[in-house]
C-alpha cells in the first residue's frame, strides 16, 4: 500500500487534496463553541490544532469528518464541497480519542470494517500489510479489550489510515497513553504519516506535541483560531499572550514605547530600556503607548552582579535578584525577582556553573534583542498559562 | 514527573501486617452468605426435593403416598400431556418473537431518541406493573369480547380470515383462541423484554456509532453491524426473560384461552388443585424444567453471549 500512496503524494502545484473550511463555525443555542473561521490544511501536510479543553478544536475536526454540522461555512475537500455530505460518504476517516474500536469484532475485522462497507471482499492481504504497518500482525485474531492501550491507539490508526481517506483525523490520540508511550507513539504516527503521506489533521491539547509532529499548527483558543504557523514560527514570533504563554514559556515585561529608531524599537521598563526589533513587534507602537515586551527563558543569559561590567554592550539587561533554581540535569532553571517583571523565567544550559548563582544572589539578565518580541498591551498578560487565572483569562480573551 | 517505566507499576507489595488477621474475619464472608443460603435451602432446595420425592410416590389420597420409585409416572404424564407441553412451548416462542419485534423499536428509542422523554416513556413500560397480573389479563378479555371494537375491526379487515385460515382464530371469535393467549402472553411479558433490551442498549458507546459511520457504513448498516451484535446480551437476557415465564404460564391460557387452548401449566395447576394427582403434577413440573432448562442451555450456546463484551 506505501506505493500507492506515496505516488499519490502531490506536486507543489496540485492542490487538489486541500481541506479548505470557509467561514465554518458552530454555535449550541447561544453558546458559541466555533467562531466563523477559515482555514486551509495542504494536501500531504500534518496540520495541528492545538488549544486547551473547550476552545472549539474538536468541534472543527468533527465538522470535516461530518460529525458535526456547522452552523455556518463551507467544508471543502479539493474541489468538492462536503459540507452537506454524511460523514459515510465523505472521503475522511478518524481516530477517536477513546479509539472506539468495535469490542465485537476482533483486530482483524475493526481494520477490515471499512473495506468490506464499500464492497472489497478480498481484504485479508490488505489488512495484513496494514496490521505490519502498526506492528500489529501477530494481533490479529484478539479482540480490543485484550490489547493494550498502545496497541488499541494502532488499530485506531491502521483502521482508519487502510481507507486511503484524503484526511486523516486525529482526535487526541495519545491522550489516553501514558508519557514515554505517547512520546514513542508520535513518532510512529509521524513515521506513517511520512510513509503514506495522507493529510493527517491532529487536535491536541499538548503543545510540544502538536510542536514535534506537525507541520503547521492552529492555535485555537475560545472557538478563533489565534494565531497559524509552523512551530518554530509559532514559538519564535508569537503574536498574542496566549500563544506566547501556551506554546512554551514567556516572560512579559509590561512596557512604555519611548523611540523608534530605524529597524529598532526602544521601550522603557521598570527605569531601564530595553530594544526589540520593530518587525517583531505585532502591537502598533507609538510613542509613549504600551506594549508587552517577550522573551523566552532559554534565550536569556544569566550573569552575577558582581561581573556585571562583563556584559556585552548592546544587549538587552534586566536586574534583579534570584528567587529559586532548580537543576533538571541539561539546564537549570531560575526564577528570578526583577522590578520590571514578578517572575522572570530563565534556563540556563550547565555548561560552565557559576556557584555564585544561588538564591538571594543579585544577577543581571541580558540577552540579544533581536530574540525579544512584542505584543500588544490590551491583552491579559496571564491568557494560555496553565494557571486557573490563565485558563479563565484566556477564555475571556 | 513521567514515569519512567511503559508497563504499569507491578502492584506493590502488600504492606507487611503487623498483626495476623483476626479468625473472626475469615469467616465473614461465610457469615454475610448465610441469610441468602438459607433463603435458597427453604424455598427452593427444600420444596425441589420434596416435589422430587413426590413425583416418584404411588398411592391415594385415601391411603395416603409412599416413595415407590415408581418413574413410569413421567412416561405416562409425557404421553398423555405432550400435546400441552408443545402448545406452551409454540405459544412462548411466538410471545418472545412478538416481544422481541415490538420491543426492540421502543428500547431502541429509549435509549437512543427520547432525550427528555426517556424516563416518562421508561414509567409507561413499568407502569402495568402498578396493576395486578389478574386485572391486567382480564382486561383484555374486554378488550378482545365477541362483537367488540377490536374483534369489529379485525373482522371488517378481513383479518380474522386470515389467522382463521392459520388456525390461530375460529370463526368471528379471537377470544378463547390461540391468538388471544399469544396477545395477552406477549403483553405482561413484554416489560420483561424491553427492560434488558434498553439496558444493553443503552450501554453502546454512542462513539461506535460514529466510528462506523466514519468508516463508511449507511444508517442501516451501522444497526446490523455494530448495534444489533452489541445488543445481543439484551436480546439474550429478554427473550430468555419472556420465554421461560411464558412457558410455565396458565393464567393467560386460563382467562383468555379455551379447552384446546390449554398449555402445560394449565395442566399442573388442575393435577395439583382439582385432579389430586400430585405425583403426575410434579413429574409435569419436572419435565417442564429440565425442557426449559435444556432449551435455555442451547439457545445460549448458540448465541456464544459469553463471547460478548
Amino acid at each position: 500500500m506505501t506505493t500507492k500512496a506515496t505516488t499519490s503524494r502531490p506536486d507543489a502545484a496540485d492542490r487538489g487534496g486541500d481541506v479548505r473550511l470557509t467561514g465554518i463555525g458552530k454555535t449550541y443555542g447561544s453558546f458559541t463553541a466555533v467562531h466563523p473561521l477559515d482555514l486551509t490544511v495542504e494536501q500531504g501536510s500534518f496540520f495541528a490544532l492545538l488549544g486547551a479543553s473547550g476552545c472549539g478544536k474538536t468541534t472543527t475536526l468533527r465538522m470535516i469528518a461530518g460529525l458535526e454540522e456547522p452552523s455556518s461555512g463551507t467544508v471543502h475537500l479539493g474541489d468538492q464541497d462536503v459540507t452537506a455530505l454524511p460523514p459515510y460518504k465523505r472521503p475522511v476517516n478518524t481516530v477517536f480519542q477513546s479509539y472506539a474500536l468495535f469490542p465485537h469484532l476482533d483486530v482483524h475485522e475493526n481494520v477490515a470494517f471499512g473495506l468490506r462497507r464499500r464492497g472489497i471482499k478480498s481484504v485479508k492481504k490488505q489488512v495484513a500489510e496494514m496490521l505490519d504497518l502498526v506492528q500489529l500482525g501477530e494481533q490479529a485474531r484478539k479482540k480490543p479489550h485484550q490489547l493494550s492501550g498502545g496497541q488499541q491507539q494502532r488499530v485506531a490508526v491502521a483502521r482508519a489510515l487502510i481507507n486511503h481517506p484524503k484526511v486523516l483525523l486525529l482526535d487526541e490520540p495519545l491522550g489516553a497513553l501514558d508519557l514515554k508511550l505517547r512520546r514513542r507513539m508520535q513518532l510512529e504516527l509521524k513515521r506513517i504519516q511520512t510513509e503514506v503521506g495522507i493529510t493527517f489533521v491532529h487536535v491536541t491539547h499538548d503543545q510540544e506535541e502538536a510542536m514535534t509532529m506537525a507541520d503547521r499548527v492552529a492555535v485555537m483558543n475560545a472557538g478563533r483560531v489565534e494565531q497559524l504557523g509552523t512551530p518554530a514560527d509559532l514559538y519564535e514570533n508569537p503574536r498574542t499572550t496566549f500563544v506566547a504563554n501556551f506554546l512554551g514559556t514567556s516572560n512579559l515585561i509590561e512596557a512604555e514605547v519611548d523611540t523608534r529608531g530605524g529597524d529598532d524599537l526602544v521601550v522603557r521598563a521598570a527605569g531601564g530600556k530595553l530594544a526589540l526589533p520593530g518587525a517583531r513587534c505585532s502591537a502598533p507602537a507609538k510613542a509613549g503607548g504600551k506594549v508587552l515586551v517577550g522573551i523566552r527563558p532559554e534565550k536569556i543569559s544569566l550573569t552575577h552582579a558582581d561581573d556585571a561590567g562583563s556584559v556585552p554592550e548592546g544587549r538587552n539587561r534586566v536586574t534583579g535578584r534570584i528567587r529559586s533554581s532548580s537543576f533538571i540535569g541539561v539546564s537549570t532553571q531560575y526564577v528570578v525577582d526583577c522590578p520590571a517583571c514578578p517572575e522572570f523565567e530563565v534556563y540556563a544550559q550547565n555548561i560552565d556553573r557559576d556557584p555564585r548563582l544561588a538564591p538571594g544572589a543579585d544577577v543581571v539578565l541580558h540577552w540579544d534583542p533581536a530574540h525579544t518580541f512584542g505584543l500588544d498591551a490590551d491583552q491579559s498578560v496571564l491568557a494560555g498559562t496553565t494557571g486557573e487565572a490563565g485558563i479563565a483569562e484566556g477564555g475571556a480573551a | 514527573m513521567p514515569t519512567l517505566t511503559e508497563a504499569p507499576p507491578p502492584p506493590s507489595p502488600p504492606a507487611p501486617e503487623k498483626k495476623p488477621p483476626l479468625r473472626r474475619g475469615r469467616w465473614t464472608p461465610y457469615w454475610l452468605l448465610l441469610p441468602g443460603v438459607l433463603w435458597l435451602i427453604v424455598f427452593f432446595a427444600a420444596p425441589m426435593i420434596y416435589q422430587a420425592s413426590t413425583s416418584v410416590q404411588t398411592g391415594s389420597l385415601e391411603e395416603g403416598y409412599k416413595v415407590t420409585w415408581h418413574f413410569a409416572t413421567y412416561w405416562d404424564a409425557l404421553s398423555e400431556y405432550w400435546p400441552q407441553f408443545l402448545r406452551s412451548v409454540a405459544y412462548a416462542a411466538s410471545a418472545t418473537v412478538l416481544c422481541l419485534l415490538l420491543g426492540y423499536p421502543l428500547a431502541y428509542l429509549i435509549a437512543f431518541r427520547a432525550g427528555r422523554w426517556r424516563n416518562l416513556i421508561m414509567i409507561l413500560v413499568i407502569a402495568p406493573f402498578f396493576t395486578s397480573f389478574l386485572i391486567r389479563t382480564l382486561a383484555w378479555k374486554t378488550i378482545l369480547a365477541d362483537g367488540g371494537p377490536v374483534v369489529d375491526v379485525l373482522n371488517t379487515l378481513h383479518v380474522l380470515d386470515a389467522t382463521g385460515w392459520l388456525g390461530w382464530t375460529s370463526g368471528d371469535r379471537v377470544l378463547a383462541t390461540p391468538l388471544a393467549v399469544v396477545c395477552g402472553l406477549t403483553y405482561n411479558f413484554l416489560p420483561f423484554m424491553i427492560l434488558p433490551l434498553y439496558t444493553s442498549l443503552e450501554r453502546i458507546d454512542g462513539r461506535l456509532h460514529e466510528a462506523a459511520g466514519d468508516l463508511y457504513a449507511k444508517p442501516s448498516t451501522v444497526f446490523r453491524k455494530v448495534t444489533f451484535p452489541l445488543s445481543m446480551p439484551g436480546v439474550v437476557s429478554g427473550t430468555l426473560l419472556t420465554f421461560i415465564p411464558a412457558t410455565g404460564d396458565y393464567v393467560n391460557a386460563s382467562l383468555l384461552g379455551s379447552a384446546d387452548t390449554g398449555m402445560i401449566g394449565n395442566v399442573i395447576q388442575s393435577q395439583f388443585l382439582r385432579v389430586l394427582d400430585y405425583p403426575t403434577a410434579a413429574a409435569l413440573s419436572f419435565i417442564l424444567m429440565a425442557a426449559i432448562l435444556a432449551m435455555v442451555t442451547l439457545y445460549i450456546r448458540r448465541s456464544g453471549t459469553e463471547d460478548l463484551v
